[in-house]
């Protein structure tokens, strides 16, 4: 007779089996679960009487029955119910004691068990954070860190879990909190940087954890808090910039199907086909996703001036700080200081006398302290506040005894911060510094020229006549410049290429309401239902407010008719804002660059740009871009782009080139030393030894990091050879031919010669072909 | 030549060669800088000490005792052996150690992988004197984790020991934490004896496996074992003890103008207020102690075992051969308690 035989008749010590037929058949094996758990529950007992014994000699280690237990307790949630508390229990009593195999055994299970739904993520932090912070052992502390960083990222994966990201985050603000001069904080600002990296926490909350920690009394802590404003938002780019890489480069699925046609066809394989094709669609769809909001912690601060404030006040003013922190760590903390200051235009007076005492050549990281300097300046900083800094710098260190190296860097800090502030300066120093472009040095020449330009753009009549070149003397001449020096004064926003739109308009004589209602249909039609953002663009509603109504009224008359009452109406608007405002600056909007220019070149009066300014604000301020406009505004912005490129204009474009890279220069983005130094390399005399070095490709002397492919020196051939050994190929076919040995040859010459005019023809004929194919193989 | 005179200049050139300094970067460190960065490290040695001349009995029996818990199997072994051989010709009187301690320190050889060591275990334990015994908890402990083994010998093996606890001292053994109800449940455990529906073929509404009683087809040896050692348990956790009408009064004639003098000397044994658990952690119903037989019978019913297990006995009668006879010595063990 046939009978389902027990378990343990057939496996007898075999735990792993029997945990595979309790997953298969749960019911029929139960007795057997009830056994080991019985066997558990007894071993269990044992150990807790002395919990610092190893339990390597009996045939069972409690280590392989927990295993046994986790893996399969979920089949029998009522036999094993309390088997969850028992191993937080044993962990939390007992981790600083346990045998570390036994110990690292348990909190994986418990890791398991969460996967199982026998316990809930609350309670699994709950128990490994305090673990976390408290337990001395390093391979532990390793172990639940990134236990729990997958934990919360596996919650995190589908939907964003909030409730238990707030517990948890609220436990790490505590942790810092309550006792801020403790350095278990590190552990909140870890993890916190690490679900940031991976745009787990994205939100406020997390920030000002970190907020926090940067205001402790623990310098690491500190550390870790200032260096994830400095760099955190970076990393995170970093990561996600990685990760799609990872994604593109993995499957192509054209590939595959080939191979699906060639290869044996097997279920496996057809899964394995399905699955590749789901997978692509997954990416092309996170592909098309629109971008997630991602803002930067510096902008997610709750109140960027009290913190700025209290960073100062805690950490750098004060002659005993509460923590210690070295040079580097108050670096740090000066820059994140600094660069609050910067991005949020923060009024922090004290900073800049602190700096007074570190810009001097032999101060150790002096490069820092300007980057910082250059950082911490705005336009609504008080000139008379940078003034003394600037005098002092250029005191320090612009001279001719000074090294040339400390000259250049100098000049270029000088120049950092009179780009954000140029009221700094003064007419005399302006004078003497820019009297340097005539220096021996290079760093030096290039630093000054660099502060000359600077200030041909933004204060050409404080430089010496001769020294203001065409452009800005021509400026100077027609009044433009008047306004510009002025503190607070900010500037207008403008449209890019507006004024090419409104011409185009006018050339078509399309400004009836009609067309404007077609222009929103026909966005209609192309958007999406769900952003309706997408199309809108913000109209100043400073002058006048907009109305409708009253074009509607012009809808016969003819658009040059048109054309004159709107500027009538727009001169009335322009004069009524002069009374407010007295003699509103000029702007510097492309646009009004490019009537400015038109105006200089005819030089027609000033009266006539004005007018000229007038028109072209008004098509922004009388009325609502559509959709259709800001594509067609669009095109005609790319079209002058190509125009601008035509030789006639080489010159005005290298100009706008140069412009266009210090705008491209986000303002989020940090000075840094390496700004500072970069005119400092070329003063530097490279020794002969150097010169050999790098002309043998073996880079510079002790570890001075600097671009490879700058001070390469070696031959093309040289180059190209260490590139393909690089690859791991050998020579290219032509390099082999060269070198070939001359006497064979010599056959072929000979036999080349002979050839009859059918032979050639027919080689001929073969390397066109060839040609067609793309290559001997055939590149297909 | 050439070449030494120049290396020679280069060396000379080298000593006065200035290091550069550059704006904005650290001092290149000395050239007599002394690294600090580094930590102590410390080596650790292990006392062990394998020689045995020069040493006496007692000194050797301790160190036997240590090398119980010896990684080696066979130096387990030759250690018991010569543990058991020490006990016997060291006489009852005067060993070096307490039985209570030689047993705590061989309890855990119960779950011995080597059936050796725990045959040898088994021998020592005979010869110990059954006098003090000590605190039974912990090898009863060792006893139900053995009983529940995965593995048959030890299960054996377990039940063999916890016959030698009945034999040896019962009494001790009812009054662990523990020993009168977390006992009975392992044997319920290991019988199968669930209680709902003994022929449970369906449960949960899905079908599944018939229960075997025996445990390997044709050899009902374990399960016999189990039978009787369970009758042997509660026969000792059943019966009251004897009660010898002349003790009381012996007693009295041997500390004559005294009454209750016991009660107020100071306690022989260890531990003499273990039983109240005034510094353990709570206990339940399963690890409470139940100090005399009717208060055994009484739980017995009240947890409804007492039926559990007449039903199991039953079931096992119907086997028949030497299972039926030991399930019927079982039921009737299991009528003292209806007495009760």
């Amino acid at each position: 007779m046939k009978r389902k035989v027990g378990a343990l008749e057939k496996v007898d010590a075999d735990l792993p089996n029997l945990q595979h037929k309790i997953k298969v058949d749960p019911i029929s094996y139960q007795e057997d679960f009830v056994n080991q758990y019985g066997l558990y529950t007894s071993i269990h007992e044992l150990f807790l009487t002395s919990p610092t014994t190893t339990d390597d000699t009996g045939l069972v280690r409690l280590r392989d029955l927990i295993d046994f237990i986790s893996h399969t307790a979920d089949c029998y949630p009522k036999i094993a119910g309390s088997f969850p508390n028992d191993l937080i229990k044993l962990l939390q009593l007992h981790h600083a004691t346990l045998d570390p195999e036994l110990r690292d055994k348990i909190v994986g299970s418990l890791v398991l068990l969460r996967k199982k739904d026998m316990i809930d993520s609350n309670t699994l932090l709950n128990t490994l954070w305090p673990l976390l912070v408290s337990t001395p052992s390093k391979s532990l502390r390793a172990l639940l860190y990134q236990k729990i960083v997958s934990d919360l990222r596996n919650s995190n994966s589908k939907t964003t879990n909030h409730k238990l990201n707030r517990s948890m985050q609220t436990t790490c603000y505590n942790l810092i909190a309550s006792d801020p001069a403790s350095p278990k904080g590190i552990w909140a600002v870890k993890l916190t940087r690490e679900l940031w990296k991976r745009q787990v926490w994205s939100d406020a909350k997390a920030v000002s954890i970190m907020e926090i920690a940067a205001l402790s009394q623990e310098a690491k802590v500190v550390t870790g808090g200032v260096r994830f404003f400095l760099g955190g938002d970076q990393e995170r780019e970093e990561a996600a910039d990685e990760e799609s890489d990872q994604e593109e480069k993995n499957i192509s699925m054209g590939k595959l199907r080939h191979q699906a046609g060639i290869n044996k066809k097997t279920a496996k394989r057809d899964n394995d086909l399905r699955a590749a094709a789901k997978k692509v669609k997954r990416n092309e769809k996170k592909k098309g996703a629109p971008h997630p909001l991602n803002f930067s912690a510096l902008h997610l601060l709750h109140d960027p001036q009290g913190f700025a404030e209290k960073l100062f006040q805690q950490h750098l003013q004060p002659s005993q700080p509460k923590v210690r922190l070295n040079l580097e760590q108050k670096l740090f903390v000066l820059q994140l200081v600094s660069r609050l200051v910067g991005l949020h235009k923060l009024t922090l007076i004290p900073l800049y006398s602190y700096f007074l005492k570190f810009l001097t050549p032999r101060q150790p990281s002096v490069t820092s302290f300007l980057a910082s300097l250059a950082q911490a300046t705005h336009n609504l900083v008080p000139p008379d506040v940078l003034e003394p800094l600037v005098q002092k710098i250029a005191n320090e260190f612009v001279s001719e005894a000074a090294a040339a190296q400390v000259a250049s860097a100098g000049l270029n800090g000088i120049r950092e911060v009179c780009v954000r502030q140029p009221l700094a300066m003064n007419e005399t120093l302006l004078q003497d510094l820019v009297q340097y472009r005539k220096s021996k040095d290079k760093g030096v020449q290039m630093a000054a020229r660099g502060l000359l330009s600077l200030y041909r753009e933004v204060g050409a009549e404080m430089l010496r006549k001769r020294d203001r070149g065409r452009d800005a003397a021509m400026k100077v001449r027609s009044g433009e410049m008047d306004g510009a020096r002025r503190f607070g004064h900010v500037e207008e926003g403008g449209i890019e290429g507006l004024e090419l739109l409104e011409k185009w308009k006018e050339e078509q004589g399309q400004e009836g309401s009609e067309d404007e209602a077609a222009g929103w249909d026909n966005w209609d039609a192309r958007s999406d239902s769900s952003e309706s953002s997408g199309g809108w663009v913000n109209v100043e509603s400073e002058g006048e407010e907009i109305d409708i109504s009253d074009s509607e009224d012009e809808r016969e008359k003819g658009a040059e008719k048109k054309r004159k009452m709107e500027n009538a109406r727009v001169k009335k608007a322009v004069g009524k804002e002069n009374v407010d405002e007295d003699d509103k600056p000029a702007e510097k909007t492309p646009a009004k660059l490019e009537a400015s220019q038109r105006a200089t070149a005819s030089l027609e009066p000033a009266a006539a740009l004005k007018r000229e300014e007038a028109r072209v604000s008004t098509l922004a301020t009388t009325r609502i871009l559509t959709p259709a406009d800001l594509a067609k505004l669009q095109e005609l912005r790319q079209s002058a782009a190509v125009t601008a490129s035509l030789p006639s204009a080489k010159r005005r474009k290298l100009q706008q080139d140069a412009a266009a890279k210090t705008a491209a220069r986000h303002a989020d983005d940090a000075v840094t030393a390496v700004d500072i130094e970069g005119l400092a390399k070329l003063s530097h005399k490279a020794t002969k030894e150097e010169k050999v070095r790098m002309a043998k490709g073996l880079g510079l002397p002790n570890g001075a990091t600097e671009d490879a492919g700058a001070n390469d020196h070696r031959s093309t051939t040289a180059r190209r050879k260490e590139k393909k050994a690089a690859e791991g190929k050998s020579t290219t076919n032509r390099e082999k031919a060269r070198k070939k040995n001359f006497l064979m040859t010599l056959g072929k010459a000979k036999r080349k010669g002979k050839r009859s005019l059918g032979e050639t023809a027919k080689v001929l004929k073969a390397h066109v072909e060839r040609g067609k194919r793309g290559g001997r193989r055939g590149n297909k | 030549m050439g070449s030494s005179t120049k290396k020679k200049n280069e060396k000379k050139k080298g000593d006065f060669q200035k290091t550069k300094l550059k704006v904005g970067k650290t001092r290149p460190t000395n050239t007599n800088a002394t690294d600090t960065s580094f930590a102590a490290k410390s080596i650790v040695l292990k006392q062990q000490n394998l020689g045995e001349s020069g040493r006496d009995a007692t000194t050797l029996f301790n160190h036997n005792l240590s090398l119980l818990s010896s990684k080696n199997e066979t130096q387990r072994r030759d250690a018991l052996q010569y543990l058991t051989a020490a006990c016997i010709s060291f006489g009852v009187a005067n060993l070096p150690q307490s039985p209570g301690a030689i047993i705590a320190k061989a309890q855990s050889l119960i779950l011995d992988g080597n059936s050796d060591v725990r045959t040898q275990l088994l021998k020592l334990l005979k010869v110990l004197p059954t006098t003090d015994l000590g605190s039974l908890d912990q090898i009863l402990l060792y006893a139900r984790a053995g009983m529940a083994h995965l593995s048959n010998d030890i299960k054996l093996f377990a039940l063999d020991i916890v016959d030698w606890l009945l034999v040896s001292s019962p009494e001790t053994l009812m009054a662990c934490p523990g020993g009168w109800i977390k006992m009975l449940r392992t044997f319920q455990n290991l019988l199968v004896w669930q209680g709902e529906a003994v022929n449970g073929v369906v449960t949960h509404g899905k079908w599944s496996a018939t229960r075997s009683t025996s445990n390997k087809l044709g050899s009902s040896k374990l399960l016999v074992h189990q039978l009787n050692t369970l009758t042997m348990f509660l026969t000792a956790g059943l019966t009251p003890p004897p009660i010898d009408p002349l003790a009381e009064v012996k007693r009295a004639a041997l500390v004559f103008p005294l009454l209750e003098t016991q009660c107020h000397l100071l306690p022989a044994k260890s531990e003499p207020f273990g039983y109240l658990n005034l510094f353990g952690a709570v206990r339940d119903v399963e690890s409470e102690v139940y100090a005399d037989a009717d208060e055994r019978a009484n739980i017995f019913n009240e947890l409804g075992m007492l039926d559990i297990f007449k039903a199991g006995a039953r079931e096992a009668k119907k086997e028949a051969g030497e299972v039926g006879r030991a399930a019927s010595g079982l039921e009737k063990a299991l009528r003292l308690a209806e007495v009760g």
